[in-house]
């Protein structure tokens, strides 16, 4: 007859009653209360009074149709009282809601002190008491289970204003006497709190399902109801417990949905207080499996610590708000404490509901079927990866060049731009194993270790697999016409096989040896490819370079020493394969190796890192080369204007840039440290090798010009100048003026209005600084037109662009002791 | 090697495609493996009015082999070092071809 199934029934309703007593056992609750009754003297409301005696008014010959009328054929027969006045279900409940109401109140007063009487019986004599109280609460479950029709309940609130009277009865009981009451189920409700705050849904489920009564606000009934309540979550929660409301056998569940079977049975409490009774699923199982008795051991449980103040932690999470485990509780807050804990008890409904969805696929997997697709993924990790797993960083930036340098020039997307993926799969794997490892479960490490290294063979497997496999791409099956290419992702399947001829049997060696000119177009290329992948060894080697050796370490000096005898050897090939020494064939018609080298672009690139690896004595060689051959340089030689042209074509434009840029700043670079008789040498060369006229109408070849003169100059400022030196360069300067002299007018670019003219100025500068009184006479004639020009001409010119112009014309005047604003 | 290396530094740039149907995609690259296969975001066909069907289309993969030119921002190809990864490159092919 019970709900849940349970044998509910009194030994002494067994003795009276079978089974088919019809649903409505409204006898049983009240003569439990009796005994209750009983067991505490209770001056409260007489028992016996408030019967109505209606099972007395049975008559027991009358039930003849009782056949007719349930259909049960055995149900009259044996109880035929029962069914009589189950009859009239409605009429009945309603006869008796006021005693309903009111021995829910007085079972409310009588609980708490039975309690501990209980318990106090137990210890004396445990066998006894024991069963009297397991049948008490068995009893009282049963009781009230019949009211949970929802129709029914509407009549209990309308009576409730009638209790009114009664009330006074159970009202002057003293505050102390009610209130082991509460703690009673306070103690309940924080165990229950502390074991589990993980109380889910109810809040929105329940009140659903119990129609409108299932909560009643505290306001509207201020007085009546508080004693009403009470009674009814702890014989609900007992009820709950007895039947293990949640079934050990699904811990996942959650609470929330078996709860949903229990809440029609009860009449009354709010959800929230549902909620907060909560049973945490860990703490079920014992309790289900200790059904019969289950409230005993509890019991004696919450009377110690009813006894024992509440511990301090459980207060925690309401921040100083009592912990409220009834309705009753609620309603003696403050209006501020309620809002307070009605948000509270939102709030935590509402985690629960996330923690609920978030954990509703828990468990689904064993942590065997976890390390499973661990090592899948891993697998693919590795699979994807190729060999980069094992890569030191060599290979990788061997295989990804570009984009590893790239990163570290322009901020890596990667942290560690060296980081291959075979570290990211490392450091997962080890990742792996801190977690499996961290159970602390002996076995489970144990497990766990096991796999670590299953799985780590397995990568070093696919590892070796993703190695052998390039070696043989094709697989050939005996009897099968063709063959299987295999392919993975570091080596596509080829489309075309395409056999290379052999480098030893190729036209490429007859190539070199019948190239006699050195200097057309592919062998120019070839060279210059042959220079940059000696430049990019030596680069290589400058990362290798081994930490400098200690004193003593013979092996790291040897090893140092053998890199150096590497590094040499690569500038030899480096110097080789510049061709800077090849013999000067005068009045050639090719132009010379080097100069050829410099006539493209990527040989003008070039320049700056060759000067990085290259000595002194290979520079000083480098720039003579320059200055013998400035003549033939693509970029002097082609700069000269052709007749009606203002300037040269862009695309030699384009190379004088070029070769200002990269070639330029190497040679500027040597040349202000170079000694003074190399720069005496260098204009001497200059005058003697060179048609000075029509390199001075260049860009570079005044620039080479300027360098060299204003090198002069600081190393006569700084006086390190030996005297005889001095007398050589001024002899030579005496030379190249008297030769430029009559062109000095013609070496600015084109008209006033084209270009850049300050290179010019810049020259003309160092030449005035370095000329005497007399020269500097003749430089300012020779080119005061020109100065005259230009100060005209920035007058017409927006500020900035005139200043600067004025500017670069200020450069020579004041070289010379003048100034453009004399020139008003 | 070379051409995954070099696409890798172009994620998060603009770059225009186009296929070998004509169609002419600019979107951000988003990324790229080592078939060429790419990935834009945020795209935009260049012929709208041939390719209305594209219309709706705000990202796509796009398969390697169907991709004729890649159109690169000049900034951000570093010249120099494409040089000496393609001579690299070429150095390691004839190393693996010997």
């Amino acid at each position: 007859m019970s709900f849940f199934g349970f044998d509910t029934t009194l030994p002494r309703d067994r003795q009276q009653g079978g089974p088919a007593r019809g649903f409505f056992e409204n006898p049983d609750p009240f003569a439990e209360v009796a005994r209750a009754q009983a067991l505490e003297d209770d001056d409260g409301i007489d028992f016996e009074d408030t019967y109505d005696g209606l099972g007395d008014q049975l008559d027991d010959d009358q039930d003849a149709f009782n056949d007719d009328t349930f259909g049960g054929g055995d149900a009259g027969a044996a109880t035929t009282g029962a069914v009589g006045r189950d009859f009239d279900f409605f009429g009945t409940t309603a006869k008796v809601a006021d005693v309903i109401g009111e021995e829910q109140v007085r079972y409310a007063l009588q609980n708490p002190s039975a309690a501990p009487l209980a318990a106090q019986q137990h210890a004396a004599a445990p066998a006894p008491t024991a069963t009297s109280t397991t049948t008490a609460t068995t009893a009282k479950r049963s009781g009230y289970e019949k009211y949970s029709d929802p129709g029914y309940i509407p009549d209990l609130q309308a009576k409730s204003s009638v209790w009114g009277i009664s009330q006074k009865k159970p009202d002057p009981i003293p505050a102390a006497s009610r209130r082991p009451m509460m703690s009673l189920e306070e103690v309940e409700a924080q165990m229950r709190q502390r074991s589990q705050p993980t109380a889910t849904m109810p809040s929105q489920s329940i009140p659903q399902h119990m129609a409108e009564p299932s909560f009643l606000p505290p306001p509207q009934y201020p007085q009546g109801i508080p004693e009403g309540f009470p009674a009814i979550p702890p014989e609900y929660l007992r009820a709950a417990l007895e039947k293990g409301v949640l079934p050990p056998g699904m811990p996942g569940l959650p609470p929330g949905i078996p709860e949903l079977h229990g809440a029609p049975i009860m009449s009354g409490p709010p959800p929230m207080h549902l909620q907060q009774n909560q049973l945490p699923p860990q703490n079920l199982p014992p309790q289900g499996h200790r059904h019969p008795g289950p409230p005993q051991g509890q019991r004696q449980q919450q009377q110690q610590q009813q006894q024992m103040p509440p511990p301090p932690s459980s207060r925690g999470p309401n921040g100083g708000l009592p912990v409220i485990t009834n309705p009753q509780q609620l309603m003696h807050l403050t209006e501020e404490q309620r809002n307070a804990y009605l948000v509270e008890d939102a709030k935590r409904a509402k985690r629960n509901h996330k923690i609920f969805l978030l954990s509703r696929g828990n468990g689904l997997m064993t942590p065997q079927d976890k390390n499973f697709i661990t090592r899948i993924q891993l697998q693919q990790l590795v699979a994807a990866a190729g060999n980069v797993a094992d890569a030191d960083p060599e290979a990788v930036l061997a295989e990804d060049f570009y984009y590893q340098v790239y990163s570290q020039i322009r901020g890596a997307p990667r942290q560690h731009p060296h980081q291959p993926l075979g570290h990211f799969a490392q450091t997962y794997l080890l990742q792996t194993g801190n977690r499996l490892g961290g159970h602390g479960n002996r076995r489970a490490f144990q497990s766990a270790d096991n796999h670590m290294q299953r799985m780590q063979q397995q990568v070093q497997r696919a590892v070796e697999a993703a190695k052998a496999k390039p070696k043989n791409k094709q697989l050939i099956i005996e009897g099968s016409l063709g063959k299987i290419s295999f392919s993975n992702a570091k080596a596509p399947k080829p489309m075309l096989n395409i056999k290379r001829p052999d480098s030893s049997e190729g036209p490429r060696p007859k190539k070199v040896q019948s190239d006699l000119s050195l200097s057309d177009r592919k062998s120019i290329l070839t060279n210059i490819e042959s220079v940059y992948s000696a430049l990019m060894a030596m680069e290589d080697m400058e990362r290798t370079m081994p930490p400098p050796p200690e004193e003593g370490d013979a092996e790291a000096i040897q090893e140092h020493m053998e890199w150096r005898q590497k590094v040499h050897s690569l500038n030899q090939k480096l110097w080789r394969a510049l061709k800077v020494m090849e013999p000067i064939v005068p009045n050639s018609t090719t132009p010379h190796p080097f100069i050829a080298f410099l006539s493209y672009p990527k040989g003008k690139k070039a320049i700056p890192r060759i000067f990085r690896h290259i000595d002194q004595e290979q520079r000083v060689t480098i720039l003579t080369m320059i200055v013998v051959h400035l003549d033939s340089l693509d970029v002097v030689r082609l700069a000269q204007p052709g007749p009606g042209e203002a300037q040269p074509s862009i695309a030699v434009r384009e190379s004088i840039d070029l070769f200002s840029l990269a070639v330029m700043p190497s040679l500027l670079g040597y040349v202000n440290e170079a000694p003074f008789n190399i720069i005496i040498g260098l204009l001497g060369l200059v005058i003697a090798q060179t048609h000075v006229q029509s390199v001075a109408r260049t860009k570079v070849g005044l620039g080479i010009l300027t360098m060299l003169l204003s090198r002069a100059e600081i190393v006569k400022e700084a006086g390190q100048a030996a005297e005889r030196d001095w007398q050589q360069w001024v002899e030579k300067f005496n030379v190249l003026f008297d030769t430029l002299e009559p062109s000095l007018a013609d070496i600015f670019p084109g008209a006033i209005n084209t270009g850049d003219d300050m290179y010019v100025w810049q020259f003309l500068a160092a030449v005035g600084i370095g000329a005497s009184p007399e020269q500097q006479q003749r430089l300012v004639i020779a080119v005061k037109d020109r100065v005259m020009e230009t100060v005209g001409y920035s007058k017409t010119l927006p500020a900035d662009m005139a200043s600067q112009r004025l500017g670069n014309v200020n450069l020579f005047m004041r070289a010379i002791g003048l100034d453009v604003e004399l020139l008003g | 090697m070379l051409f995954f290396s070099f696409f890798k530094t172009l994620t998060n740039q603009t770059v225009t495609i186009e296929l070998k149907n004509d169609i002419r995609i600019r979107g951000i690259l988003k990324s790229v493996d080592q078939y060429l296969n790419i990935k834009l975001d945020d795209i935009e066909v260049l012929d709208l009015d041939k390719y209305p069907h594209l219309s709706s289309v705000k990202n796509m993969f796009i398969r390697g082999s169907v991709v004729r030119y890649v159109m690169l921002p000049r900034s951000e190809v570093d010249v120099g070092l494409l040089e000496d990864a393609t001579r690299r490159e070429a150095a390691n092919q004839a190393g693996k071809a010997r």
